[in-house]
């Protein structure tokens, strides 16, 4: 009995509990609601964000049938085609990071510029031998170089180098030896003038392991190519330090360079190049070259190259050979020693090229990315002829493209029966490139 | 009596509750799976090692894009943070269930857990924070601020202090994990004075420390800077700097040897890697790579260098310190980052423009492509592996 009295209590209670219970599950679901359109505000209040989907072409594999069907997977009599199709995905991105994007793609399809100019100012100090011309004069060279590069294709590009030179410098006359101390004057074709130095197309071919060059080239940019004593706009100035005179390759002119790199321990190249546009045809003027490079790591105290090429030329109307060994080595971070030796064929006996030296960079100068160097080589020529050279160099890095290097060469030279000529050249570089 | 028989169907029907919702257990062992993080998809997947194949993957959300992943050492739990949600994501391993978001600051990053596992470190990169974890109660327990840019956070092995990578900035932060607080800033090296005179590289943009690399054994943090060139050797004991080394332009980061011998920083700057021994503390190699390098792995006596818009692995011998080739994965690919199984056998490569992971066998160097995992799959991670990191 006291159960038919109490129900109607009992109902109306457990509807209460229920009722409150559901008041404060929705009050908590409203408190959780309110703070995450809080957050959200926040975040948009902070950034300007974009909600539509990005899309993106992709090249993706289908099978298709006989019958025309495409599959997603390989189905029996289906072949494999390659296909171009849209995707769309739910990436936010700001409006800064589209704009970024959008300026690094037009800028990755356009011909690329990029310029480098370099003053050269040097003076020529005789202490020994017969008077020269040269002593106690000042000589200038301005070079200015245009690069543009430009995309063709998948692992192919276009590059093209033109430059300007203007001034005068030394190793005119009678005074020619002194030449070799300006790495910059075997590049003057005409003064004031633009010539083309280089144009040529690059590709990579067999899964990128073979680099192939083909225009007009500079073959001495692709061989003998040492880490320490290779480049006139940043190390020595003087063209027995950057580059072997044994080689013997004076002009650019049409050619092909091919490199079998495969990234592990051993390089291969091969080039050829007309040597002189003085001949009518390719075949009478043909240069080959052919180099092995091996990198080391020897008692893993620092990598180092190791180098042997030879070469063909038949520019003079017989075919003279030359052969050459070189090697940079890292004795210890920031050291690197260079070395280089070369025989050349002339006339009836060999002129013989050395050169070695020591670089140091990597924090071992004044500033942390300055660099310095010294370096000498000797020649004997066939005809009893010598020459000594020494330089130093510091080069002062100002901004990320602008430097300052400071130079001193030393130069003997000694003609055949003759007493030596001695000239002290000290000079400056200012250098661009962006 | 009605009342009572409503109160024992009721008891009854509470009884049976439990066992019908009962989870199916789906990665009965943890340490057998690879976590593969999918920005564009919004999703965690699960890659049975054994079996290569996908076992179960875990959604977050719409426009969350998780950017890393990693799982608790206990193997019970995989956090990730959602770069454009900011939030924290907390998974289930075994039930592959979404149990927690936790909102954190700005565009969560890189993580870290602390050795005990009872926390891990969220960096929030756009907010400058690092937000604390607790794993217990998986809450947001504290945002600790004063940060340029962190990307990356290293436990010390006692877990009494982390150190906190500064993008932002030439300094690395000292967190004392007891407290949760920043305590120290480490300068790790001076702007040299002659960039006054080029505003452009050094105003335009700053390319500071994006991770400080820990040895085995918790005594050095190797941190590389971008901007300065160099590689800072941290004493952990004094919280100092012993050592600069320098390294190529503009290095990225040091990944560590798993013994410890040898520190390998990839230069994106001239596209090099440097080669550190930790017992001389000076580079003893520096060789030729690709572009865009952003992980290396150790397996099998060898480190891979992922280059990530060239589509090669750069492969070198850490005995005798030299390159052994390269490996192609494909054509126009994105590699992503990779982990290694905790033999140091396989590789597993995220490659994000074909939707794959890529396993690489380090003793053969033999590749196999595991397509569909996701979209835009961006990194991988797997339990108790000495390779785990992100970009």
């Amino acid at each position: 009995m006291w159960y038919r009295v109490m129900k109607p209590g009992l109902g109306a209670l457990a509807l209460w509990i229920l009722g409150c219970s559901t008041a404060v599950q929705a009050g908590e679901a409203l408190d959780a609601r309110l703070k995450s359109l809080e957050q959200r505000i926040e975040e948009l209040e902070r950034s300007t964000v974009l909600s539509e989907p990005q899309t993106a072409v992709r090249r993706i594999e289908v099978y298709v049938d006989e019958n025309g069907i495409e599959h997603a997977e390989p189905v029996p009599g289906a072949r494999r085609v390659v296909t171009y199709q849209r995707e769309r995905v739910y990436r936010r991105q700001t409006i800064n990071e589209q704009i970024e994007a959008a300026i690094a793609d037009a800028d990755s399809r356009r011909v690329q510029l990029g310029v480098d100019a370099a003053i050269v100012l040097q003076s020529v100090s005789q202490r020994g031998g017969a008077p020269a011309a040269a002593d106690g004069s000042v000589y200038q060279l301005a070079s200015t170089d245009l690069y543009f590069t430009a995309p063709l294709a998948r692992y192919t590009f276009f590059f093209a180098d033109v430059v300007g030179l203007s001034g005068t410098p030394q190793g005119s006359g009678d005074d020619g030896e002194l030449a070799q101390t300006n790495g910059y004057g075997a590049r003057i074709v005409e003064q004031n003038n633009l010539s083309l130095r280089e144009a040529w197309i690059r590709s990579e071919l067999w899964r990128q392991r073979i680099a192939l060059v083909l225009g007009r080239v500079d073959l001495t940019n692709y061989f003998d190519a040492n880490a320490a004593a290779n480049d006139e706009t940043s190390q020595f100035l003087s063209d027995a330090l950057v580059n072997n005179p044994a080689l013997g390759l004076s002009e650019n002119g049409a050619g092909m360079a091919l490199t079998l790199d495969t990234k592990s321990a051993w390089v291969l190249r091969a080039g050829y190049q007309q040597s002189t546009r003085a001949a009518g045809n390719l075949s009478d003027s043909l240069y080959r070259l052919v180099e092995v490079d091996y990198r080391a790591n020897p008692f893993r105290r620092g990598e180092g190259n190791y180098r042997f090429w030879y070469r063909w030329d038949n520019a003079s109307g017989t075919l003279l050979n030359a052969y050459g060994l070189s090697f940079d080595q890292k004795v210890r971070p920031g050291i690197t020693l260079f070395w280089r030796y070369g025989s050349a064929k002339a006339g009836e006996g060999d002129d013989r090229h050395a050169s070695a030296g020591v670089q140091f960079d990597n924090g071992r100068g004044f500033f942390p990315e300055d660099a310095w160097g010294l370096g000498a080589a000797e020649s004997r020529f066939a005809d009893g002829g010598r020459e000594r050279l020494a330089e130093a160099y510091y080069n002062l890095r100002i901004a990320e493209k602008l430097r300052l290097s400071f130079h001193l060469a030393r130069l003997e030279t000694r003609a055949s029966g003759q007493a030596a000529r001695i000239f002290w050249v000290p000079g400056t570089r200012l250098q661009a490139s962006f | 009596m009605p009342v009572f028989r409503i109160f024992l169907l009721v008891g009854l029907l509470l009884l049976q509750l439990p066992a019908l919702a009962e989870p199916e257990i789906k990665i009965p062992d943890p340490s057998r799976v690879v976590v593969i993080v999918n920005r564009d998809s919004n999703d965690i997947a699960f890659l049975d090692m054994d079996r290569n194949e996908l076992v179960g993957r875990v959604y977050l959300g719409k426009n969350v894009n998780p950017h890393m992943a990693m799982m608790s050492r206990d193997g019970r739990w995989v956090v990730t943070g959602g770069t454009r949600a900011n939030k924290a994501y907390i998974i289930d391993v075994a039930t592959l269930t979404l149990v927690k978001e936790i909102p954190v600051d700005f565009a969560p990053e890189h993580l870290a857990f602390s050795p005990d596992g009872r926390y891990y470190y969220q960096g929030n990169p756009d907010g400058d924070s690092v937000s604390v974890i607790d794993m217990a109660t998986f809450t947001e327990i504290r945002r600790i601020r004063g940060f340029a840019e962190p990307l990356n956070i290293t436990f010390t092995p006692d877990g009494t202090k982390a150190y906190v990578a500064n993008y932002g900035a030439h300094w690395v932060g000292v967190v004392d994990v007891r407290r949760h607080e920043l305590v120290k800033k480490i300068h790790v090296g001076e702007v040299p004075a002659i960039a006054r005179l080029d505003p452009d590289r050094y105003l335009g943009e700053i390319r500071g420390i994006s991770n400080a690399t820990i040895t085995p054994d918790g005594r050095y943090l190797y941190a590389a800077d971008g901007d300065l060139g160099l590689v800072a050797v941290i004493d952990t004991r004094e919280d100092r700097v012993v050592r600069r080394i320098r390294v190529g332009a503009d290095p990225w980061r040091a990944y560590m040897k798993p013994d410890g011998r040898y520190a390998v920083v990839v230069n994106n700057g001239d596209e090099t890697v440097s080669f550190i021994d930790t017992r001389r503390n000076e580079v003893v190699a520096t060789f030729e790579a690709g572009p865009d390098m952003i992980g290396v792995d150790f397996a099998a006596g060898k480190a891979y260098v992922i280059s990530s818009s060239s589509s090669f692995l750069y492969v070198f011998d850490m005995t005798r310190l030299k390159p052994v080739g390269r490996i192609k994965i494909g054509d126009n690919l994105q590699l992503e980052t990779a982990t290694t199984d905790v033999a140091g056998h396989r590789i597993y490569l995220a490659v994000s423009t074909n939707h794959s992971i890529y396993v690489v066998d380090a003793l053969t160097d033999t590749v196999t492509r595991i397509p569909h995992v996701g979209l835009y799959p961006w990194g991988t991670s797997v339990l108790d592996s000495k390779n785990n990191y992100c970009h």
